[in-house]
């Protein structure tokens, strides 16, 4: 496979890494040096490694790793918890070490009067051997903290960078920032990495550190700006790069509408709901909700649509428990590849990576329906109402964009049992400013009148499309939802 | 009873900072030294193999193999104390 784009005048190398490229328009400039700075474990390492490896294993470019921190005996070590095997590499002569670790042996320095030749020779005599085109130096700070004279060292630098962009190396470097405010790295390394600075960060979440990543410059153009989240799995990182939603301009197909297969129900909307809308359904604890999404997702693979459930509220096997008491065999169906299942962890729940689950559950089958149950459930103590907000607007481009029409249940905390006059209630704060992001409202309700409890179902908003305005009792039986009269006080 | 000291001096080229290393080398053991010593000098341009295999990263770096434990000391071994510290010599008055 090839790793270059080109993008203007300056071409740029895939990195290999999943959702890395896409963040960085590309890859990193060709030939240039790219820094990774961050603190302690936040992954700069791995980087470096995943950077060689897949360069070595997708794009057949050769790798030299300069390592200050780690013996090469200790880095083999390593990644072998990613299924990586350096040694079989090395034997290939794909791979090579310049070891700079610190030695056992005590070293002292009797002045300041040398130079760093030995590892300048000890590096172009690697990257000769085996004809590497990427290479990786681990860390400049331990480097620098080796030797008192810091002019050798920069002296060093400078030849071995210009060595290698002569012979069109690509470099990635690791540097520790020097705080969190802190611009520079520590030793002021800005100087042999002018071409590109990432940086990587560990931010602590209610039950785990969380991984972020930033690029602060990348020489060239198109990098996607912004904080990403990145995970460290056991076969090396995956990056989730934002939607860029600017670039979504799709709209609703009004010309083609989704059923619930209800009776009643689609002829109050007019047909359906108009192809690639999101649609909030809003009701209190028991109204429904999750039967409406079903009937919505069953009706579409009757159609020969498939469909993606996106459950937050409930484990997946006790959605699909719920549907098999009502008839509907969702584990079936599942086999059959007609419906996937997304569920997640809600508590430091990462937007993007969610984000990407679904997505990746909707290309995978080709879904033309989701329901997500619930977006409440998303508005938890670590996504705030502007993430959860963002998060849908990246999840609405990217639905109108492919066609996919999407039912969300919304927990409302209406009154139970509302007096005539507020029979509607009013939408609470956090339904008014998601109302922003959503093409349709149904609201379900609770009434209580002469001993019974009836429920209720009315149309709040159809964006664009004519709607039924009144307000329809329904029942929730066996087999389903079953419609009933208009509601009459 | 002199222990024999084995040393490995590692240059870049014939240049005048590894000449100055050889130079005070020699010095230094001839005047507080009795014993025998065996001394290798490797030019890592030549070598840098052995460069390699040694981890040697700066030069004139020079290591002292026997009398345990290993020491390298780097530099042009001008500063005659601090030579005979790091090699474990005792200065003669």
């Amino acid at each position: 496979m090839q790793s270059r784009t080109k993008k203007g005048a300056l071409e740029k190398v895939f990195t290999g890494i999943r959702g890395l490229d896409e963040v960085l328009g590309g890859g990193v400039p060709k030939g240039r040096s790219t820094l990774i700075a961050g603190g302690t474990g936040t992954g700069k390492t791995v980087i470096l490694n995943e950077f060689l490896y897949q360069g070595i294993t997708q794009f057949k470019e050769n790798g030299v790793y300069v390592t200050f921190e780690e013996d090469k005996r200790d880095i083999i070590k390593n990644v072998e918890g990613f299924g990586w095997n350096y040694a079989s590499l090395i034997a290939q002569k794909k791979l090579a070490f310049v070891d700079a670790a610190a030695l056992k042996d005590v070293t002292f320095e009797s002045n300041q009067n040398y130079d760093l030749h030995p590892l300048i020779e000890r590096v172009k005599y690697a990257q000769k051997k085996i004809k590497a085109k990427r290479l990786v130096i681990d860390s400049l700070d331990n480097f620098f903290s080796r030797f008192q004279n810091k002019d050798a060292i920069r002296q060093a630098l400078r030849q071995i960078t210009a060595e290698l962009k002569d012979l069109g190396v690509t470099v990635l470097m690791t540097a520790e920032k020097s705080g969190p405010e802190q611009d520079l790295t520590r030793y002021g390394v800005e100087e042999f990495v002018t071409d590109g600075v990432i940086e990587v960060a560990l931010v602590k979440g209610q039950q785990q550190f969380l991984r972020r990543m930033f690029v602060i410059k990348l020489r060239g153009t198109d990098f996607r700006s912004g904080i990403v989240e990145f995970e460290i799995t056991n076969q090396g990182l995956v990056v989730y790069p934002k939607i860029p939603v600017q670039n979504i301009s799709a709209k609703t197909d009004f010309q083609v509408r989704k059923g619930f297969g209800i009776k009643g129900l689609d002829d109050i909307l007019a047909g359906g709901i108009p192809q690639g809308h999101m649609v909030l359904v809003s009701g209190n604890t028991g109204t429904g909700k999750t039967m409406f999404g079903m009937h919505f997702l069953r009706q579409g693979i009757s159609e020969g649509e498939n469909a993606v459930f996106v459950t937050l509220e409930e484990p997946i096997d006790q959605v699909k428990k719920t549907a098999l008491t009502h008839g509907w065999d969702f584990n079936r169906l599942e086999k059959e590849g007609k419906v996937s299942f997304v569920t997640t962890n809600l508590i430091d729940v990462s937007n993007d990576k969610l984000l990407y689950q679904i997505i990746s559950a909707v290309e995978g089958i080709n879904a033309k329906r989701v329901v997500i149950d619930s977006v409440s459930s998303l508005l938890s103590a670590t996504m705030s109402e502007e993430q959860a907000r963002q998060f849908l607007i990246q999840l609405s481009g990217y639905f109108k964009a492919k066609g996919i029409t999407c039912i969300m249940n919304y927990l409302s905390l209406a009154n139970f049992g509302a007096e005539r006059g507020q029979l509607l209630g009013s939408l609470s704060t956090s339904e008014m400013r998601l109302s922003s992001v959503t093409d349709a409202i149904i609201m379900l309700l609770f009434v209580e009148r002469g001993q019974k409890i009836k429920k209720l179902l009315n149309v709040l908003k159809l964006r664009g499309s004519q709607h039924s305005k009144e307000i329809f009792s329904f029942e929730i039986e066996k087999d389903g939802i079953k419609m009933g009269e208009k509601y009459e006080e | 009873m002199a222990v024999k000291y084995v040393l490995k001096l590692y240059v870049t080229g014939v240049t005048f900072r590894s000449q100055a290393a050889f130079k005070s080398l020699k010095k230094i053991m001839s005047e507080n030294y009795k014993g025998a010593y065996s001394l290798k000098v490797i030019d890592v341009m030549k070598h840098p193999k052995l460069a390699e295999d040694d981890k040697i990263l700066a030069t004139p770096t020079l290591i002292k193999i026997l009398p345990l434990p290993v020491a390298r000391i780097i530099g042009n071994l001008s500063d005659k104390e601090k030579v005979l510290l790091s090699l474990d010599l005792v200065a003669v008055r």
